[in-house]
C-alpha cells in the first residue's frame, strides 16, 4: 500500500481537527441553490459569502440567456481542443472582446484560469537559460507553471518590489529571458500588490511581467480592468493573465498582451494545445458578463460598499484582520483549532466562509476567509454581521 | 581546509538557528536531519526558511534545487555551491 502511505500522513494531522468538528469544512455540498448569496445546505438556509462571485453575474438574466442560446446553436460541448477542432466563433469573439476590453492587441481564450497560467507560464520560460522569478504568496497555478516549464524559479517575498530588485541584481549575464510573475488582488487576505513598483522594478532589469487579474478584474480601477488600471500601469503588462470563474461568472481563462509573439502560445502551450475548449455555454455566459461589466459600473460600485461596510463592522467587533477594505476580508484566528470552531459557528449561524488553514496559507495564517459580492443584499450582511458578532462573544468568553 | 569546516559551521549553525523555532518536538538537528520528515514543517514553511536564507547569504536559491534537498547538511552544501558561483 506504498502508494496510499503519504495520504495518511497528511490526512493524520487533519483527522484530529476534523473529529472535532460538528462539520466538515472541506465537503460542504449546495444541496440547492437559491440564488447568487443563498444555498440550502443540510436543510438549512445559508447565506453564501466565501465565494468568488464579486459582481455577482451567475444569475446574470442576460448571460443565462445567451448561455441557453448557446447551448442550442452551438451543442453542449466542442470535444475538442482550441489547437484542433475546438475553436468556435465565440471563442474568437470573446478573445476579441477581451482584448478591446482590457486595451491590448491579442488575447488567447483558455478553458480555465488555471490553464491560462500554466499554459502561459511553462510557453513564455524554458530552461536553461530563462528564470522566472514569483511573488511568495503566488496561487498554485502559477507555482505549477514554473513546474511544468522546468525553468529556474526564485521565489521574491511577498509585495516588496526591493525584494525583487535585489533577486534580478544578482542574476548572472548567462539569463536570457525573465519572467516576473504576481497577483493583482490576492485570494486569500484580499491585500493588493504594488504592481506600478513592480513593473518599474522589472523593466528596469529587463525582465517581463505577467500580472495574474484573477480576484482584481471587474473589481478595481475605474473600468473595472483590474489594479494595474488602477494604478495606471496597464499598457507596460507584458501577459496580463484572468479567469472567467469570479467576476465573469463562468469557467475559462484568458491571456492577454501587446507582444504580437503571443500567438506562438497558441502552438507551444501544452495546456492550450492538448484539452477541450471552453465549452459554448461558458463561453456565451463570460461574453454577457464581459459586456455587462464594460457597460454598467454599478456593481462594482455596489461590491464596494458591500466590503467597507463589512470591514467596518468587523473592525468594530475586534476582529484582526488580514488588509484594509477589499473585497475579500479575512480574519485571523489564534490556530488551527479556534479556526475550526469559529467555522462551525458561522455555520450555525447560517454563514458560509471559507476555512484556510496551514499549509498553504501566507505566513501559515489560520484564517476565515469571507468575500462580497455586488448581489449580497443588505438582509445577507445582517445575518453575516450578527453572526461574527456572536462568534466575537464566544472567542471573548473563551479568551476570558 | 579547516576554513572551509568553519565555514560550513558556520553556515549550519545559521541554518539550525533558523529552523530552531519550528522544531516543536525537540528534535536533535544534525546534518543529517530530515528538514521536512523528521521536524514535521511543511515545504510552505521550509521555502519561507529558505527566504531568510537567501537575504542573510545576498544568493538566491531557486526552487528548483530546494524541493531536491531533504537533510540539513544538503542544505548546507547547496548555500555553499551557491554562495561560490553567485560571488
Ligand atoms: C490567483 C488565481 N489565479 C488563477 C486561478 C484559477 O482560476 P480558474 O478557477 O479559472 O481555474 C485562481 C482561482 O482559484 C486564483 O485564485
Amino acid at each position: 500500500m506504498s502508494l496510499f502511505e503519504k495520504f495518511e500522513d497528511k490526512s493524520r494531522l487533519l483527522k484530529g481537527l476534523l473529529e472535532q468538528s460538528p462539520r466538515d469544512p472541506f465537503s460542504v455540498s449546495m444541496d440547492e441553490m437559491l440564488g447568487p448569496t443563498r444555498a440550502m445546505v443540510k436543510g438549512k438556509e445559508i447565506v453564501l459569502a466565501g465565494t468568488n462571485n464579486y459582481l455577482g453575474l451567475t444569475y446574470d438574466e442576460g448571460a443565462i440567456e445567451a448561455a441557453c442560446d448557446a447551448v442550442k446553436s452551438s451543442g453542449t460541448g466542442t470535444t475538442g481542443s482550441r489547437f484542433a477542432n475546438g475553436t468556435y466563433a465565440g471563442h474568437k469573439e470573446l478573445e476579441a472582446d477581451l482584448a478591446e476590453f482590457l486595451g491590448y492587441k491579442h488575447c488567447i481564450v483558455f478553458s480555465t484560469g488555471y490553464q491560462a497560467n500554466l499554459g502561459a507560464i511553462s510557453a513564455l520560460a524554458a530552461p536553461p537559460n530563462d528564470v522566472i522569478l514569483i511573488d511568495a504568496d503566488c496561487h498554485a497555478c502559477i507555482y505549477d507553471g514554473c513546474q511544468l516549464s522546468g525553468a529556474e524559479t526564485i521565489r521574491f517575498r511577498h509585495n516588496d518590489p526591493e525584494s525583487l530588485d535585489k533577486r534580478l541584481s544578482r542574476l548572472g549575464p548567462e539569463v536570457k529571458g525573465k519572467l516576473v510573475c504576481l497577483e493583482g488582488m490576492y485570494s486569500m487576505f484580499g491585500d493588493v500588490a504594488p504592481v506600478k513598483e513592480f513593473v518599474e522594478v522589472a523593466h528596469k532589469h529587463g525582465a517581463q511581467v505577467l500580472l495574474d487579474e484573477a480576484h482584481s478584474f471587474g473589481v478595481f480601477g475605474e473600468g473595472g480592468r483590474g489594479v494595474c488600471e488602477r494604478d495606471g500601469v496597464l499598457a507596460d503588462v507584458d501577459f496580463y493573465t484572468g479567469t472567467f470563474s469570479k467576476s465573469l461568472a463562468s469557467i475559462g481563462g484568458f491571456v492577454a498582451s501587446n507582444h504580437p509573439e503571443l500567438e506562438y502560445l497558441r502552438f507551444s502551450s501544452r495546456p492550450y494545445v492538448f484539452t477541450a475548449s471552453p465549452s459554448p455555454a461558458n463561453v456565451a455566459a463570460a461574453s454577457a458578463a464581459l459586456k455587462k461589466i464594460s457597460t454598467d459600473s454599478s456593481m462594482r460600485t455596489r461590491l464596494w460598499e458591500n466590503a467597507e461596510r463589512i470591514h467596518a463592522a468587523f473592525t468594530q467587533l475586534g476582529f484582526e484582520l488580514c488588509a484594509p477594505a477589499s473585497p475579500v476580508i479575512a480574519v485571523k484566528l489564534k490556530n488551527k483549532e479556534e479556526a475550526f470552531m469559529a467555522w462551525n459557528v458561522l455555520m450555525e449561524n447560517g454563514v458560509y466562509v471559507n476555512l484556510a488553514i496551514p499549509p498553504g496559507t501566507p505566513n501559515a495564517a489560520s484564517i476565515l476567509r469571507l468575500s462580497v459580492s455586488a448581489a449580497h443584499t443588505n438582509e445577507d450582511l445582517d445575518v453575516v454581521v450578527d453572526a461574527y458578532t456572536t462568534l466575537s462573544q464566544i472567542l471573548a468568553k473563551g479568551a476570558a | 581546509m579547516s576554513g572551509i569546516q568553519e565555514d560550513d559551521d558556520l553556515v549550519f549553525h545559521k541554518i539550525t538557528s533558523l529552523l530552531e523555532p519550528l522544531n516543536e518536538k525537540g528534535v536533535k538537528l544534525t546534518r543529517e536531519t530530515d528538514i521536512i520528515a523528521d521536524l514535521e514543517i511543511d515545504s510552505v514553511s521550509l521555502l519561507d526558511v529558505v527566504m531568510d536564507i537567501e537575504d542573510n547569504y545576498d544568493i538566491s536559491i531557486p526552487v528548483n534545487t530546494i524541493s531536491e534537498i531533504k537533510t540539513i547538511g544538503e542544505l548546507v552544501d547547496a548555500i555553499h555551491k551557491i554562495k561560490k558561483e553567485q560571488s
